[in-house]
């Protein structure tokens, strides 16, 4: 087996283990050392900025045995016998520039004396403050009776009253309901209709034309047969894995860039993109994609590509949005791992542990101590999610190198180009120097110059040139990288913090999960970080959420809204289930048939349920406007990526290859560009044609064509979408360049293929909205050709020019249209 | 012919009057600006604010540290607070002093807002439910955390209509990614929801913070069609939706799509005109501020808000972020504060040159205050049970505090407010009675303050 190789990118962010802080008081001549020799020095130099009644500058507090020995944000001040491990001996020392305590005046060589004495006796402290334990009033075991922390448990189907109508136990389910309510269900979808449906649902693309014809002669001789074969037929298409992929990467915050502050382009974030698309496409069982998620770096492999894949996984905790500029390592440390925390949770359980941080959990049984325990975990770990190093990030990291070299590189270098780089590099480096000298001097004199500024410059010169050599090995082939995690060498030990303060360590805790959802405590190994003991956990059947969660998405996603509303909330604010029986019965379902998500949509697309018709019904709609009790199909409108996508697939444009890589990972490393990049723009100037999902997807820089339709966003875990109407969309799809040449696209490609424009107009309608039109539709858009010549004021000169373009408008007409936008 | 109103009488569900009207497109055009859901509509009574001008605060400034003075807290600074262990008071390390012939008492973080001490109407006994910006946000936006209801903005367009059906009722400057439901409409008619412009993770993103006079708006003018051409299209599409929406009877998103193609259709004509600040006069410029720097984003902001609020727009939310000062407070706050100052300042200044603050009423408020205890030394936790806002303008008492939190500023204590309070105080003002403002769905009339709120009647003028 071989280890992943590490390469250093920048600065590494380490995480700094807090000492056991459990020791005698000191002896009598300890005592008195420090009492005589220490204590007046911290008083009279350090406590000014550095004590909990003054300021605690840099998070350092001076002034408790524990403060000292914790330590600030850069690490613990003082390791007991250990000099080389106490910032404060560096800082005392003067021994960086920008470390140098305290400011004003160097300490006198015979005090800087004394402290290195007090630190190899052991750092003998009496100033033990009393222990700060959070305390918390939650019962847990009561907190275990609300319905969502109990396990699933196996449902009958109820008992209905109209035999004929259910052709599933789904249906029962639902029509249990319905009976009960006194509603009745909407009748079966025309066939039509169904098809576009289930096209959109599952692939995220309409019929073509091809797919209409095939499906309206299979159904002549078997209806059932023949919309099943279509069902089993875009379920083994690739397009389902772009289309339910991108659902996934919704929950898991996809993007390709930090946001925040300083915008850093993640150029391998696409490698998670590729690995989710791919799972989804080979109906991984949820249960291993999760696993391969959470601790993909510690799960048993066959070989090199296995161990590709899962490392690639890992990415997952990797590619959330980070804070770059924050000063202080530990609270970045904290902060990641929160993130970590937080998206794990919403998007896995369904929970917001998150909110626990600082305290207690306001609604659910979840104590702050749980909190940390979860979070102990993911301090033990390592997360690699480079970035380079320029002015303001402060906290890039390394990446991981991959065993298994890419086929097709997203970018080379050249020999020569390689030459060029390595000249610049000894150059800057050169120039680097010089200036060092140069400033040196210049401070000497009292001269005040900028050369600060400039070196900080040359800095990230330098470390641009450096990350884009280190791509490549001697001979100019391409390393690959991987954004993913690795257990850290030790594990943290949590302790819990008062109000969430870095500087305010309270009691230990055992590194753990949320206690309400564990029948008995966990046991967590004492030298590996247990993530892969909660990669385990989260996917097994002994988790009363996970498998509830998603059947839960993926219902919401088929039938309009979920059972249980609030997709990322399972607790106590979060909504009762419309129909908690059937939520259970398909969460047990689907760990039965081993996880497989393909099977659960194939069962849930064939039943009775999903193929009624959308049709309005005003006795109905007033018992249950929201239709929870599904007395209809919800109408549904299609997503940002779906619109885009079809319009493309209507022009005929639309590129079906998946592009190697991304935008953002040609362009590489980064900060991304202020405004809007490039990039993003190109994608409206029909240069990329292939579908959204694979679109640049940097943090609050989406493209336009993505932005406007309300898409996910990559900072949040998200459920369902929000959906907005309003006239920024509206602008878009009247005069945006993208829309007006898939129009002409698609008006050229009707031309050639049909002869009449009364066929044109038939064939245009199919392509739009899967359905011929109908006579009062052709009669209007005759009516409107003839308008818009008339409005043109056509001569005989530019007759043709404007024929073309009314053709042309027609086409966006039916772009544009509600019904295109809309399922049924 | 019906109205939409008549139909609102008529039908228990809403249905949309488009539904009804299978009319020629001119009739449409002219129902949807004359009669249509936009139309101007009488109030319940004599509104003393034709529009609201909303600057929300997002993160929760401080208000111990901007709008309510607290010398006990200095005195008491370092003392143990009341929230238990560990947790010290921090007195403001900011100075207060007293303004304008009222004697408001204002930090020297906002001297220039403090200036107009005299317009202000301080709401210092305002709580909320919850400490957590999301809930809040959303409970100060909707009055609702739980469910997704509609936003004050489109209750106040319901309510109201608008002046100027070229333009969207109700307009959000600079709102953040993620917010949609702030300005939603939920179950009431998709028109009125808020329009977002300038927000970063959106199309006409990036707006506000270039420079020149006459921003360039995306996809504002068809390259092919001129508008001639390009009315006959649209009558195309809307025929077709229109259909649609026949066939399917009940089809709010069919109904939102085709009222926002039309508003669309007009803003190509009002919107450049409106965004296009090169007439205005360096001195009014400088008065917010654009051109010094630091203030420029928000300023142009502000200075939209009133442009916006000349042609007759009905609510104006603009949003200002980075206010939750956990950490580093004694250089954050500051900055933001100086972001604010000048540009609201001039808003102000503006404002009742122009004679409109008298029927235009401004909001500043974040979603709850800060504790009077330090966080970490320099910085404080958030805290719900007791903050400031203020109004200005349209019917309130300015130079008038109203309601006070404790000696330390923790709790609400006198003319305390709650959000519903607060809900039904803005739409007294806008002469609209927060208990007969409903819309009927799923089988219930619905309020924005639910079964809640007293207005607060001491403040008005």
């Amino acid at each position: 087996m071989k280890l992943p190789l590490i390469i250093i990118l920048s600065g590494v962010a380490t995480l700094v283990l807090a000492q056991a802080a459990d020791e005698g008081l000191p002896s009598g001549d300890e005592l008195k050392f420090f009492e005589s020799k220490i204590r007046p020095v911290l008083v009279e130099s350090c406590y000014q900025c550095h004590s909990t009644d003054e300021k605690i500058r840099g998070g350092l507090n001076l002034d408790t045995r524990e403060g000292i020995r914790h330590g600030g944000d850069s690490g613990p001040a003082v390791t007991p016998g250990d000099l080389k491990n106490s910032l404060l001996w560096t800082a005392i020392n003067w021994a960086e520039s920008d470390y140098e305590m305290p400011p004003k005046r160097k300490l006198p060589a015979s005090v800087i004396a004394d402290f290195r004495q007090w630190i190899e006796m052991g750092a003998p402290d009496p100033r033990v403050a009393d222990k700060v334990i959070v305390k918390t009033d939650i019962d847990i075991e009561a907190g275990k009776q609300f319905w969502s922390f109990k396990k699933p448990a196996s449902q009958q189907p109820p008992a209905v009253k109209d035999r004929q109508w259910p052709v599933s136990d789904v249906d029962r389910f639902v029509l249990a309901k319905l009976e009960a309510s006194g509603l009745d269900p909407a009748p079966d979808a025309q066939p039509g209709t169904l098809l576009r449906r289930l096209y959109f649902d599952l692939t995220g693309l309409p019929p073509s034309i091809e797919d209409l014809e095939r499906y309206a002669k299979a159904w002549k001789k078997d209806p059932d047969k023949a919309y099943e074969a279509e069902v089993d037929r875009l379920l083994s298409s690739e397009r389902y894995g772009e289309r339910w992929g991108r659902h996934w990467l919704d929950v898991a915050r996809y993007a390709e860039s930090t946001g925040k502050e300083v915008n850093m382009a993640f150029p391998q974030a696409w490698r998670y993109r590729d690995y989710v698309i791919n799972s989804f496409n080979a109906d991984k069982p949820y249960d291993e994609f999760i696993r391969e998620q959470i601790a993909g770096d510690l799960l048993p492999i066959k070989d090199d590509n296995d161990w590709q894949e899962n490392l690639i996984a890992t990415g997952f905790l990797a590619i959330g949005p980070k804070g770059l500029n924050e000063r202080s390592p530990r609270q970045f440390a904290y902060d990641l791992a929160d993130e970590q925390v937080d998206t794990t949770t919403q998007a896995i359980l369904g929970l917001t542990v998150s909110c626990a941080r600082c305290h207690d959990h306001k609604s659910d049984p979840i104590p702050t101590a749980d909190y940390y325990s979860l979070a102990g975990i993911f301090l033990s770990t390592k997360t690699y999610f480079g970035t380079v190093n320029v002015i303001q990030n402060r906290r890039g990291t390394k990446l991981l190198e991959l065993p298994v070299p890419d086929r097709n590189p997203v970018s080379s270098l050249s020999m020569r180009e390689q030459e060029i780089l390595q000249k610049r590099m000894v150059d800057s480096e050169n120039r680097f120097s010089q200036l060092e000298v140069e400033a040196a001097q210049d401070r000497a004199a009292g001269r005040s110059t900028n050369a600060g500024q400039q070196l900080q410059r040359l800095r990230s010169v330098i470390s641009q040139i450096n990350a884009r050599l280190k791509g490549f090995d001697e001979d100019g082939n391409a390393k690959t990288f991987a954004m993913g995690v690795q257990d850290q060498s030790r594990p943290f030990e949590p302790t819990v913090l008062l109000r969430g303060e870095i500087e305010k360590p309270a009691q230990k805790v055992e590194r753990g999960f949320p206690r309400v959802l564990c029948d008995e405590p966990v046991a967590l190994p004492e030298n590996s970080s247990g993530r892969l003991e909660l990669a385990r956990w989260l996917a097994s059947r002994e988790n009363p959420l996970t498998a509830r969660v998603m059947v839960n998405r993926i219902w919401g996603k088929l039938f309009g809204s979920s059972i249980v509303t609030s997709e990322n909330n399972f607790g106590s604010t979060g909504k009762a289930p419309s129909h908690p029986e059937l939520l259970d019965y398909l969460a047990v379902k689907f760990m039965d048939k081993n996880w497989s998500i393909k099977s659960l949509l194939r069962q849930l697309v064939l039943t009775r349920t999903y193929r009624m018709s959308s049709e309005f019904h005003s006795a109905a709609f007033k018992k249950d406007p929201e239709n929870s009790l599904q007395w209809r199909h919800t109408p549904k409108k299609i997503d940002a990526e779906a619109l885009r996508d079809s319009m493309l697939l209507a022009s005929g444009k639309l590129d079906l290859q998946r592009p190697v890589g991304s935008e953002i990972a040609r362009r590489g490393d980064g900060r991304l560009g202020v405004p809007r990049s490039p990039r993003g723009a190109s994608a409206e100037n029909g240069e990329l044609n292939y579908r959204s999902v694979y679109l640049p997807a940097a943090r609050d820089n989406l493209p336009e064509a993505l932005a406007l339709f309300d898409p996910a966003d990559p900072n949040l875990v998200t459920g369902k979408r929000e959906e907005t109407n309003v006239p920024d969309q509206a602008l878009y799809l009247m005069n945006n360049p993208f829309v007006i040449q898939q129009a002409e696209a698609m008006a050229r490609r009707l031309m050639t293929e049909a002869d009449t424009h009364r066929e044109r107009f038939s064939k245009a309608f199919l392509l739009c909205y899967a359905r011929p039109a109908t006579n009062e539709e052709i009669e209007a858009t005759k009516a409107f050709m003839q308008n818009f010549l008339i409005a043109a004021g056509t001569d005989s000169q530019n007759r043709d020019k404007v024929n073309n373009l009314a053709f042309v408008s027609f086409c966006q007409s039916l772009l544009i249209s509600a019904e295109f936008r809309y399922l049924n | 012919m019906l109205t939409r109103r008549d139909l609102l009488k008529s039908t228990s569900s809403g249905v949309g009057y488009l539904a009804f009207a299978a009319l020629a497109h001119e009739q449409a055009l002219a129902e949807s600006k004359a009669g249509g859901p936009l139309a101007p509509k009488k109030p319940h009574f004599k509104p003393r604010a034709k529009r609201v001008i909303f600057l929300s605060m997002r993160g929760a400034p401080s208000h111990v540290d901007t709008f309510d003075y607290k010398p006990q807290l200095a005195k008491d600074n370092g003392k143990a607070g009341r929230s238990g262990r560990g947790r010290k008071l921090l007195g403001s390390p900011w100075e207060f002093s007293q303004h304008g012939k009222s004697g408001l008492w204002i930090s020297e973080l906002l001297p220039e807002i403090a200036s107009h001490a005299d317009e202000l109407c301080l709401l210092k006994g305002m709580h909320t439910d919850l400490p957590n910006h999301p809930q809040a946000q959303t409970i100060m936006h909707t009055g609702n955390s739980q469910f997704v209801r509609p936003s004050i903005g489109a209750w106040t367009l319901y309510g109201l209509g608008t002046n100027n059906a070229d333009l969207p009722g109700f307009v959000a400057l600079g709102a953040p990614p993620g917010s949609a439901n702030h300005f939603g409409s939920a179950f009431l008619p998709a028109i009125y929801q808020g329009a977002r412009f300038g927000s970063d993770a959106r199309g006409l993103g990036g707006r506000f913070s270039r420079r020149d006079a006459q921003p360039k708006i995306p996809n504002i003018a068809n390259p092919k069609l001129d508008r001639n051409l390009q009315r006959v299209q649209l009558d195309f599409v809307q025929r077709l939706n229109k259909t649609k929406l026949e066939r399917e009877k009940f089809a709010p998103g069919v109904e939102g799509v085709i009222e926002s193609l039309e508003l669309g259709f007009r803003m190509q004509d009002t919107l450049p005109e409106l965004m296009d600040t090169s007439g205005e006069s360096r001195k009014t410029l400088e008065l917010y501020g654009i051109g010094a720097g630091g203030n420029d984003t928000f300023g142009r902001q502000c200075l939209l808000a009133r442009r916006f609020a000349e042609a007759g727009v009905r609510f104006i939310e603009l949003s200002h972020g980075n206010w939750d000062h956990h950490r580093n407070m004694a250089t954050d706050l500051p900055a933001r504060c100086g972001e604010i100052d000048k540009p609201i300042s001039g808003l102000l200044t503006d404002l009742k040159e122009r004679g409109m603050l008298e029927d235009t009423l401004v909001v500043w408020a974040g979603e709850f205050g800060r504790t009077p205890h330090g966080q970490g030394g320099d910085g404080r936790d958030h805290n719900n049970k007791g903050y400031t806002t203020w109004m200005a303008g349209g019917g309130v008492k300015g130079g008038f505090e109203y309601g006070a939190s404790d000696e330390h500023g923790y709790e609400a204590v006198d003319g305390r407010m709650h959000i519903h309070d607060w809900h039904a105080t803005i739409l007294h003002l806008l002469g609209l009675d927060h208990e007969k403002l409903t819309y009927r769905h799923a089988g219930r009339d619905f309020r924005l303050t639910d079964v809640h709120g007293n207005v607060a009647r001491e403040i008005l003028s």
